[in-house]
């Protein structure tokens, strides 16, 4: 029966509902309350780019041309001429006419064999060699990687008396965006983020990227934790990365240097207690 | 202006309302009888390129990857 009980220090209150007691309030238990809240602006998280190592896997001979001065004989040769016996003038005494007669002699050409002996020369040509040169090929990988970062964001409430209220329990209302898309170091693509673009709440970490490999397992991620420490309201950030292979030789992670993400976040963070 | 304190056949109501029959007000149990959990601190943690989750109820759910040791703890039980 709906009804409300305060004896000394119990308050307790029930409603009746489809004839069955239930406890709307009941200070015999532990019931949370918020004892403060702390608005937190423009709250950075940074990821910075992934690194990457160039593996030596091996070589493979590559062939060359090289322009080298090499000695070659050069063979003998027979070869034909042509030669120009050149005429001539003579004086003839002519015994009919008892005279001296010039007479000429007509030049002529005649054909000779000239021989050649065969001879060394030093001469530069271009020497193919199938294997001249040893080329080295490479396969990289994304470096494994444990990032945590942990900062001190605000301070717990204080009681009274100045001391540090025990909080049971914080709810973080938030507001994010991602201010620098991180690609994904394979692919032309921002990596997949959690964020919603509206207002969401959370209650310890939140997952903020992740990437699989092709076979669906994990090997990226990335979260935030927000949690309380001793006095302080802590926020924690955590990046963890598995190697990975690029699976072809000499080809470097075409995204690499994109893979830095940042986010800005704004918090309205609520400190709860279960007792006073 | 607002109720101090009205106690009726069917409903209480006190602190302008503040505290109100009609609503419920949750509360932490010990027992059972819960109806969602508070989580009270870090529940997830990476590693190895995997990621490990700890639900409410205290238990890991990791991913194929994940090869750290991180341990969370079960959420506070509330009743409704």
């Amino acid at each position: 029966m709906s009804g409300f009980t305060a004896s000394n220090s119990r308050i307790k209150v029930v409603e009746t509902v489809n004839n069955v007691d239930e406890t709307v309030f009941d200070t015999d238990h532990d019931m949370p309350h918020i004892v403060g809240t702390t608005y937190l602006s423009n709250v950075a998280v940074d990821f910075d780019d992934l690194d990457e190592t160039q593996n030596y896997v091996g070589q493979e001979c590559s062939p060359t041309y090289t322009l080298e001065t090499v000695l070659v004989w050069v063979p003998a040769v027979w070869d034909f001429t042509w030669v120009w016996n050149p005429g001539s003038w003579d004086w003839v005494y002519n015994w009919s006419y008892s005279t001296t007669d010039r007479v000429s002699t007509s030049g002529f050409y005649s054909q000779e064999r000239v021989y050649t002996p065969g001879f060394y020369d030093w001469q530069s040509e271009w020497v193919y060699d199938p294997c001249g040169t040893y080329v080295p090929y490479y396969e990289y990988s994304v470096d494994a990687e444990e990032y945590s970062s942990t900062t001190n964001i605000a301070t717990l409430p204080v009681d009274e008396d100045g001391g540090t209220v025990d909080v049971d329990f914080i709810i973080v209302q938030a507001t994010g965006t991602r201010s620098r898309d991180g690609y994904d170091p394979r692919f032309n693509q921002a990596l997949p983020t959690t964020i919603p673009s509206k207002t969401f709440s959370f209650q310890g970490s939140v997952l903020l990227e992740s990437s699989g490999e092709a076979d669906g397992d994990s090997w990226f991620r990335r979260i935030m934790s927000v949690y309380t420490s001793g006095s302080k309201l802590k926020l924690k950030v955590q990046e963890s990365v598995k190697s990975i292979s690029r699976g072809a030789n000499n080809s470097p992670f075409p995204h690499l240097d994109d893979t830095r993400s940042t986010y800005s976040f704004n918090f309205k963070v609520f400190f709860g207690k279960f007792r006073q | 202006m607002a109720i101090v304190l009205s106690i009726t056949p069917t409903r209480f109501r006190a602190s302008g309302s503040k505290l109100d029959s009609q609503r419920r007000y949750i509360r932490k149990v010990y027992n059972n009888t819960y109806d969602l959990r508070f989580v009270t601190g870090r529940n997830m943690d990476v590693a190895g390129g995997g990621l490990r989750y700890v639900n409410p109820s205290g238990n890991n759910v990791d991913d194929d990857t994940y090869d750290g040791s991180f341990s969370g703890t079960e959420g506070v039980r509330v009743r409704v």
